[in-house]
């Protein structure tokens, strides 16, 4: 009865995220109408047939750019989800495989330090120092994303080292290595998947937030957060600049969101034995 | 207990310093001189020296870094580079709003957060239920400048019951300022009132599910009173350390709103450094930002302990 | 004069029939045992009566408590019912009590929800009560938290909670199951006293027919959510009418056949004067780290086919033992043989001799990693030799031990989660078989199971050492366990040997006080003669 319900949350958030990956990959082909053309004689256009989310005030199409803008925000959001993972589970790892050792201190030590640093402190340190961009924005919410894994896969791991399916893969000779490989990596992944699918939905949103502020992707590639900071002086009068941003930014989210609530209740063996 | 604050207190004071490396270092790397930024591209090599010389500049970088941090523990930031003007009194007008923003957003979540999670955690599978989920679903996927985009747009363009933007200043009343807050609090609490009710809800529904609340119903209580007596105060552990991480992220976003609302805070400051290549109010910023995290860690650390006597034992 | 009647008691849990016309009484002052393995529908019997059955449970028939049938109560009355005239105790004191209160307001708090008393004298009724389960308050006072207490003192202050108002019935659902066997006794023995001081009637349910047999004076036996039997104590165990009854009752008790074994075998493993010292996390910042010593200078021997048991309370030290004999850890001090191979303190143990001992461990859900086939998890100690199998040779030897512990050499396609309890110990005994050891340390190897499924690992065991001249340690709390399967037996406490010798001398004649009184407290079935 209630599998349902986690089933629907898949569907619906795969097809919703689904629809702006697609998005995404469709703009390096075509989009309705070309992102950098400018055209005064068109600005500020009502969503209508002729341009269907309107235009902007340079007589851009609003679709088109945000079809383009997808591919910054899932381009950002799919790196610094990488970074935080192929940095952060290792790590992890690692930590669990030889807990209260000097290695545990020091990587939970520094994943402390990394936590005090909200991601748009860093984003602020790094532009400070190198100027803003795209990629300051990927570095800025990876080294955010990289406390996030490591601290989940030393949690998940240190349980699984209590388990006694451990200690006889020990008493099979296995080093801590080897069996970090063959016996907790593959009973975290279903963890760091829906961790994963979280951090990448929390990605987009850091994109938009450092792109509103001028610190993530720089003009002329379009960005939703950006085309939301250039409306706001004309929300009074042409309200749809904010509007259709916000929704492809509010939409992806969800369905990622959905698609990563329902991952995580296919994956939970305990649910999955109600079901039964 | 005094040993666990003890243990606590050293390992801020540790993240304070490395922290204040990092960040010196970090700024450091930056190419180019302050001095001759700061007056031109004409300026004679003289002049650029003299004003070297007053800002320090010259010393070692090791005198520089611990300048900087005894000047900041006595409440001396260093002077900044575009304005002549003392970094402390630029943050000390400015904090008065930023903070204010934060803690009122805070207190937003949490008030609604709370009675969300506990309604929806006893009602499981009720309408409720679903439509509190729902909700925060929402709350969770809207990005909060949006947000406050969209509450100007309603309640001061179309309503006009709030201004656009602006703050009158704490001299004009507490509740002036109150006001000119409460939009841009609104709209920084929505989403972590959201992630924080359904953190209450799933911590309620595994502390339900405890064994030592069956013991409480066998002692003859309801389920009312074994909620209120025995399930809140154990689900409001994991809870704390969300709102802990929380205010984190509500300075962040108080950074980012404050531009939303054209609000003279600390996101404001750190901008303009940002474009005017000012970087020892970059510097000042964020380490103050970063000690207010962890200050927050630290007491939600001693939070946990007062909540949970077994953490008092162990450590 | 009869408490409580329960009567054609059914129940559903979402439409799913999980009791069908369940009757039983008891009377003022009676104890009554109800008996059943796992999934027989025996606490699911208790919960109807307190009516805290989970979401969805439908119950019909009746259960009459005082003259009142407790089915046509509302919530209300029920939660005045529950505590003040019916009680509770459950299984695991771990957990029961609520870790961020202390055990006073805990107790206190059963007087308060039913009278209208003061804070001050509710206080003064948990300190009177705690005294009474023989918690004296100097020792421990009020103010103390669970987590301060140990399991025995813990399930002490869960009886002083369901007792404090003087209930007239007490159900205990498996109330000793997770304590010591010394503690259990203690505990049986202040159930049955407050029966009968309070002349209270009271509900024991547990899987373990000793120690129902010791205080029931009736008893319900039950399968599958029915009851299969039902009488006075006596009478069941003298007529032993019904066969599940009699088949319950004889794996309780199952001596495993087994080829006796000559004393004179040569010497398989040499622990001499062992210690095991682990460091203590520091108390203070710039206190020195202390050490505790888990194992003190302990030695013994093993002959080869010869099957020895390991007995102690939880915490003695027989499973650090048992971590150094595997290699897993090293020793601080003396030395371990195995086959005439010396590994020293502080030595690392080398494969050539790891390969000779494998485990076999607890529990059977949690020893396999669920993401591999069975094949692949049989074959896991292969890692531990030299001359790796090929393919083929692969194949063959899975297929055939796992023929040998009575599973298909299909089942190695399979994953862990298709297997029962009893088949996943039989899987686990081939994993230590595979590459040939030639001792087996055997950690509780049957205590997660039930007693029926509990006889036939331990004949398959038995089968097993006399086949391949295979030397077991069997490290057990469950003496009549061990007394069954084993030739000699180790008494551990403290990180001590206290006692060693044949099974049958040392069983018979215990030497050592601390050996006497852990057999003293052996709960015994009616018609065992030891």
């Amino acid at each position: 009865m209630e599998s349902g319900i986690f089933r629907r949350n898949l569907v619906i958030g795969a097809v919703l995220a689904l629809i702006f990956l697609l998005a995404a990959i469709v703009s390096f082909f075509w989009t309705p109408y070309d992102v950098t053309q400018l055209d005064i004689a068109n600005k500020l256009k009502k969503p209508g047939s002729q341009y269907w989310f309107g235009t902007d005030h340079f007589g851009r199409d609003i679709f088109s750019m945000i079809m383009v803008g997808a591919r910054t925000s899932i381009a950002v959001a799919i790196v610094a989800v990488g970074i935080g993972l192929t940095v952060g589970v290792p790590l992890g790892l690692a930590a669990a495989a030889w807990r209260h050792s000097l290695l545990d201190e020091l990587i939970m030590r520094s994943n402390d330090l990394v936590f005090a640093f909200p991601a748009l402190l860093i984003a602020i340190m790094i532009t400070a120092v190198f100027g803003p961009g795209a990629v300051n924005a990927i570095i800025a919410i990876g080294i955010f994303n990289i406390p996030v894994f490591a601290r989940l896969t030393r949690g998940a791991a240190l349980s699984l080292w209590t388990r006694d399916f451990i200690l006889a893969a020990r008493t099979a000779g296995k080093n801590a290595f080897r069996i970090s490989v063959e016996h907790i990596l593959p009973n975290i992944v279903n963890l760091l998947i829906v961790q994963g699918t979280i951090q990448f939905s929390l990605g987009i949103l850091a994109e938009a937030g450092l792109s509103y502020v001028g610190l993530g992707a720089q003009p002329p590639i379009p960005s939703w957060g950006r085309m939301l900071a250039e409306s706001q002086t004309m929300i009074s009068f042409a309200p749809h600049l904010a509007l259709f941003p916000g929704f492809a930014i509010v939409l992806t989210v969800l369905g990622l969101n959905l698609f990563g609530d329902g991952l995580r209740d296919y994956f939970d063996p305990r649910l999955r034995q109600q079901s039964r | 207990m005094l040993r666990f604050v003890l243990k606590r207190l050293l390992s801020l004071v540790a993240t304070l310093a490395v922290a204040s490396v990092v960040i010196f270092i970090a700024i450091e790397v930056v190419p180019g001189d302050p001095a001759s930024y700061m007056l031109g591209l004409n300026a004679e090599p003289d002049t650029v020296q003299a004003l070297r010389d007053e800002l320090g500049l010259n010393a070692s970088k090791i005198t520089r870094y611990f300048q900087w941090v005894g000047g900041m523990v006595h409440g001396d930031f260093g002077t900044s580079y575009t304005y002549r003007t003392p970094v402390s009194a630029m943050i000390a007008d400015r904090i008065g709003i930023s903070l204010p923003l934060a803690l009122y957003a805070l207190l937003l979540s949490t008030v609604i957060a709370f009675p969300a999670g506990i309604i929806a955690a006893t009602r499981r599978g009720s309408v409720a239920d679903v439509s509190i989920m729902g909700a925060t679903q929402l709350g969770v996927a809207i990005p909060n400048f949006w947000f406050a985009m969209l509450l100007v747009l309603f309640f001061s363009i179309q309503l006009r019951w709030f201004s656009a933007g602006g703050f009158p200043g704490w001299d004009e009343g507490f509740f002036a300022g109150v006001k000119a807050l409460t939009l841009p609090a609104v709209a920084l609490a929505l989403p972590q009132a959201s992630i924080l009710a359904r953190v209450m809800r799933s911590s309620l529904l595994d502390t339900l599910g405890e064994d030592f609340i069956r013991t409480a119903r066998a002692k003859g209580l309801t389920t009312r009173q074994t909620l209120w007596r025995h399930a809140l105060r154990n689900a409001l552990i994991p809870v704390l350390t969300i709102i802990g991480l929380q205010f984190s992220f509500l300075l962040a976003g108080a950074i980012i709103i404050e531009n939303v609302f054209f609000l003279p805070g600390l996101g404001r400051l750190i901008f303009q450094a940002i474009s005017q290549r000012d970087l020892i109010v970059v510097e000042s910023v964020v380490m103050l930002l970063v000690f207010a995290v962890v200050l927050v860690t630290f007491l939600v650390d001693v939070a946990y302990a007062v909540a949970d006597p077994r953490l008092r034992a162990q450590r | 004069m009869t408490l409580l009647t329960v009567e054609n008691l059914r129940l559903s849990i979402y439409d799913k029939p999980v009791l069908h016309d369940i009757d039983f009484q008891v009377s003022a002052g009676q104890t009554l045992g109800i008996i059943g393995e796992s999934g027989s529908g025996k606490s699911l019997s208790a919960l109807s009566i307190m009516q805290l059955l989970p979401h969805g449970s439908q119950v019909a028939g009746s259960i009459v408590f005082d003259g009142e049938d407790l089915l046509n109560k509302t919530e209300a009355q029920m939660c005045d019912i529950r505590g003040d005239d019916i009680g509770m105790v459950f299984q695991e004191p771990m957990t029961a009590l609520n870790p961020v209160q202390t055990i006073g307001q805990q107790v206190a708090e059963t007087v308060i929800v039913h009278q209208r008393v003061s804070r001050h004298e509710s206080m003064q009724i948990a300190a009177q009560t705690l005294e009474h389960v023989e918690l004296p308050n100097d020792e421990f006072p009020l103010s103390r938290y669970p987590h301060e207490l140990s399991g025995g003192q813990r399930q002490r202050v869960v009886i002083a909670m369901a007792i404090a108002l003087k209930p007239r019935l007490l159900i205990a659902d498996e109330p000793t199951t997770a304590l010591d066997v010394t503690t259990q006794a203690q505990v049986l023995d202040l159930l049955k006293r407050l029966t009968h001081e309070h002349n209270m009637g009271l509900i024991l349910i547990s899987h373990d027919l000793g120690v129902v047999a010791d205080i029931a004076d009736h008893m319900v036996i039950m399968r599958h959510g029915k009851v299969v039997d039902s009488g006075l104590t006596d009478a069941i165990f003298k007529e032993l009418k019904h066969p599940y009854t009699q088949k319950l009752y004889e794996a309780s008790g199952h001596v495993p056949q087994r080829v006796a074994v000559s004393s004179q075998a040569e010497i398989l493993l040499k622990v001499d004067s062992v210690s095991r010292d682990y460091t203590l996390p520091r108390t203070g910042l710039f206190s020195a780290a202390k050490k505790f010593r888990a194992v003190n200078a302990v030695s013994f021997v093993i002959h080869r086919g010869e099957n020895v048991g390991l007995v102690g309370e939880s915490g003695c030290g027989k499973s650090t033992l048992a971590r150094a004999i595997l290699g897993l850890e090293k020793v601080q001090a003396g030395s371990i043989s195995i086959d005439g191979e010396q590994v020293l303190a502080d030595m690392q143990m080398p494969s050539s001799l790891r390969r000779k001992v494998q485990v076999v461990f607890q529990d059977p859900y949690g020893s396999f990693n669920p993401r591999h086939k069975v094949k692949r998890l049989v074959a896991e100690p292969f890692h531990l030799l030299e001359n790796k199998p090929g393919a083929r040779e692969y194949e063959r030897t899975i297929a055939e031990v796992l023929e040998s512990v009575g599973l298909a050499s299909s089942d190695g396609d399979k994953y862990i989660h298709e297997f029962s309890g009893g088949q996943r110990q039989r899987i686990a005994i081939a994993r230590a078989l595979v590459i040939k050891p030639k001792l087996i340390v055997l950690d509780e190897p049957v205590s997660a199971l039930d007693v029926s499924i509990r006889a036939q690992i331990l004949d398959l065991l038995a089968a097993l050492s006399d086949r391949y001249q295979l030397s077991y340690l069997f490290i057990s709390h469950d003496l009549t366990v061990v007394r069954s399967v084993t030739d000699r037996v180790l008494v551990m406490k403290n990180g001590n040997i206290v006692e060693q010798g044949d099974t049958e001398t040392v069983f018979s004649d215990p030497q050592h006080t601390y050996t006497k009184n852990l057999l003293s407290s052996v709960p015994v079935l009616p018609g065992e003669h030891h």
